[in-house]
C-alpha cells in the first residue's frame, strides 16, 4: 500500500512557541487515519501546512507524490478539507453553496453530484438559507463540500467535537463508510472515535509524533494487559492488591500482567485460595487508546 | 482563468442578497434627486428664513449651483458611503474564514481579488451613472439654460477616481484584519491627497483632483486633458494597489 501523505521534518513556529518540531509520519492510501494530541499539540497547524494554507519553516509535504508548496492550490485539487468550524456564505443556500464549489472544482455532472451530497448527508435542497442552520447542519454541509469533487484524502479538523452523541456517530458511521474509498485523516481529542473508526493512529505530543501506527500494533507496543478484580470489602481488596503489587481503588484490585493470560490467572486464582481471598467479579480489562495516549506522552 | 466569472457571480450574489448594492443605490439616488431640487429651493428656503432682514439679492439659481451640489455631495459623502459599505469586503472573508473552503477547492488566490474589484467597479459604474443620468434629467427640467456646457467631460474624471479609490479600499480591506482598519487605511489615504492638494503645482497630478476640478471642467473653464496626468497616475496606482492586494493575500495564511 502506497503512501498518499508524507511529512518529513517539518517545522513550524508562531513567534518563540515551537509547535511542529521535525514532525515526520506517513499515511497509508486507504487507511482512515485518527491523529490525536491535547488541545494546542498542533494537530490543526499540521493540517493546515497539508493544505498550503500556512507556510512551514522548514520539511517537505507531499501528497500523492506532489509537493505542496504554501499559496498554491495543485495538491488540493484530490484533497477534500472540513475544518473545525466551517465557514460558508450565509446568504446562499446549501445547493447553491455546493454549486460554487463545485464549479471552482470543475465537478462533471455537478447537478446530480450536488443532490447526492445533499442526499448523503441528510439536507433538503430546499430554498432556506444557511444563515438559519444548527452548528450539526453546518456540520453537515462541511462533509458535502469536503466530498463534493470525489477527494482521493479527506482531511477532517475535529469533526466530532461540535455534535450530539447522535449527530457523532452518525458521522462517524459516514467516515467508515469511505473506507478503501477515501483516504481519511481527522484529528480529535476524542479517543473513543478514533477507535472506532481508525485503522491507523498517530499521536502527536511535543510538536513530533510520538507513536504512528496501526492500532492492532500500538496495543501491542504500549498496552498493558490487565485483570480487574473486585472484592465484597476494602480490607480484601487491600490485602490482594499488597499480595499482587496490584493498585487499589475501593474494593477493586487492577493487575497489570505479561505473557499468556490463562497460565496466569491459573497461578492468580491459586495465590488467592491459599490466601483465603474470594473476588466477587473479575474481568479481562483491555487496554483503552486513552491508556495508549498517556504511556505514549509519558514516555 | 476558468475560476474568475466563477468567483465573479459570487460577488455579484453576495452584494445583491446583503442589500450593499440596493443601499448604495440608494444613497446615490437620493444624491441625483436632491441635487437639482436643493439648488431650486435654496433661494426660497434663504427667503423663508431671513425674509426682507438679508441684504443681498440672492441670484437666480442655476444648472450651475445643481451640478455643484451634485459633485459635492459625492465627493464629501458619497465616497466615504462607499469606503464604509465595501471597507470589509476582503477583511471579513479573512477573519471568518469563508475562503478556506474554496481555497481548498484550488481557487487561485488572485481571482478573489480581482472578482472583487472588477464588482465594486460595476457598482461603482451603475450607481454614478445612474445618479449622474438623474441629475443632468432633473438639471434640464428645472434650468434649461447654457451654462454647464460640458457636462459629459466633467463627469468622466469621477469615474475614473472610482478606479482608484475602490482600488485603494481593497487594498486597505487586504491588508487589515477587520472593517476599520480599512476604513482607517482608505480616510489616510484620503488625507494625505488632500494634504498634497495644497501644493498648486502638484493638483494636476493628484487623484483626487479628480473630485474636485469637475465644476471647472463644466463650466469649461478647465480643459480634461490638463487632468491627464493625475488621470494616468490614478489608473497606474489602481493597477499597482490591485497587484498589490494580490501579492499581500498571496503571502497571508488563512484561518
Amino acid at each position: 500500500m502506497s503512501d498518499i501523505l508524507t511529512l518529513e521534518h517539518v517545522q513550524k513556529s508562531f513567534g518563540t512557541k515551537h509547535v511542529l518540531q521535525d514532525l515526520s509520519f506517513s499515511i497509508p492510501r486507504g487507511s482512515i487515519f485518527g491523529f490525536v494530541g491535547e488541545n494546542g499539540a498542533g494537530k490543526t497547524t499540521t493540517m493546515r501546512l497539508i493544505l498550503g494554507l500556512g507556510k512551514a519553516d522548514a520539511g517537505t509535504i507531499l501528497v500523492n507524490g506532489d509537493k505542496v508548496r504554501f499559496g498554491e492550490t495543485k495538491t488540493n485539487r484530490i484533497t477534500g478539507y472540513l475544518p473545525d468550524v466551517p465557514a460558508f456564505y450565509d446568504y446562499m443556500t446549501p445547493a447553491e453553496y455546493l454549486r460554487l464549489c463545485a464549479d471552482i472544482a470543475a465537478v462533471p455532472n455537478a447537478n446530480e453530484k450536488i443532490d447526492q451530497m445533499l442526499q448523503l448527508v441528510g439536507l433538503k435542497n430546499d430554498k432556506h438559507r444557511i444563515h438559519g442552520f444548527s452548528r450539526g447542519m453546518r456540520q453537515r454541509l462541511g462533509i458535502a463540500q469536503a466530498l463534493l469533487n470525489d477527494p482521493q484524502l479527506l482531511i477532517c479538523d475535529e469533526p466530532t467535537s461540535a455534535l450530539d452523541p447522535a449527530g457523532r456517530a452518525e458521522f462517524l458511521d459516514l467516515l467508515y463508510s469511505l473506507k478503501d474509498k477515501v483516504t481519511v485523516l481527522f484529528s480529535t481529542h476524542i479517543l473513543s472515535d478514533v477507535e472506532r473508526i481508525s485503522d491507523w493512529v498517530g499521536i502527536l505530543h511535543d510538536g513530533r509524533v510520538q507513536a504512528c501506527d496501526t492500532l492492532a500494533n500500538l496495543h501491542a507496543s504500549y498496552g498493558h494487559r490487565q485483570v480487574v478484580m473486585t472484592f465484597a470489602t476494602t480490607a480484601e481488596a487491600q490485602k490482594c492488591a499488597e499480595l499482587f503489587q496490584g493498585t487499589q481503588h475501593e474494593e477493586a484490585v487492577t493487575l497489570t500482567y505479561h505473557g499468556e493470560y490463562a497460565p496466569m490467572m491459573k497461578s492468580t486464582l491459586q495465590k488467592l485460595l491459599a490466601a483465603n481471598l474470594t473476588p466477587v467479579s473479575l474481568r479481562k480489562a483491555d487496554p483503552t487508546l486513552d491508556q495508549i495516549f498517556m504511556e505514549v506522552i509519558k514516555k | 482563468m476558468r475560476d474568475l466569472p466563477v468567483f465573479f457571480k459570487k460577488e455579484l450574489l453576495e452584494t445583491w442578497r446583503t442589500y450593499r448594492f440596493l443601499i448604495l443605490a440608494v444613497v446615490f439616488l437620493v444624491f441625483a434627486l436632491m441635487s437639482p431640487l436643493i439648488a431650486k429651493l435654496t433661494p426660497e428656503i434663504m427667503k423663508m428664513s431671513f425674509g426682507k432682514t438679508i441684504g443681498i439679492k440672492i441670484p437666480a439659481p442655476t444648472s450651475v449651483d445643481s451640478w455643484t451640489q451634485f459633485y459635492k455631495n459625492i465627493a464629501q459623502m458619497g465616497i466615504y458611503v462607499v469606503a464604509i459599505m465595501f471597507g470589509g469586503t476582503m477583511s471579513q472573508e479573512m477573519s471568518k474564514g469563508t475562503l478556506v473552503n474554496l481555497v481548498t477547492k484550488g481557487l487561485p488566490r488572485w481571482t478573489v481579488i480581482g472578482a472583487k474589484y472588477l464588482v465594486l467597479l460595476c457598482q461603482w459604474l451603475v450607481v454614478t451613472t445612474g445618479a449622474f443620468l438623474v441629475t443632468w434629467g432633473y438639471t434640464a427640467y428645472y434650468f434649461p439654460d447654457s451654462k454647464s456646457p460640458d457636462v459629459f467631460a466633467a463627469f468622466v474624471p469621477l469615474l475614473i477616481f472610482g478606479v482608484f479609490f475602490l482600488a485603494v479600499i481593497l487594498f486597505g480591506s487586504t491588508m487589515a484584519r477587520n472593517n476599520y482598519g480599512g476604513l482607517l487605511f482608505t480616510i489616510l489615504i484620503m488625507a494625505v491627497l488632500y494634504m498634497i492638494n495644497l501644493f498648486k503645482q502638484a493638483q494636476n497630478y493628484n487623484p483626487v483632483s479628480l473630485i474636485g476640478d469637475n465644476m471647472a471642467i463644466l463650466q469649461d473653464t478647465k480643459d480634461l486633458a490638463k487632468l491627464a496626468p493625475a488621470i494616468t497616475i490614478a489608473v497606474v496606482a489602481a493597477l499597482v494597489l490591485v497587484a498589490g492586494s494580490v501579492a499581500v493575500l498571496n503571502k497571508k495564511s488563512l484561518k
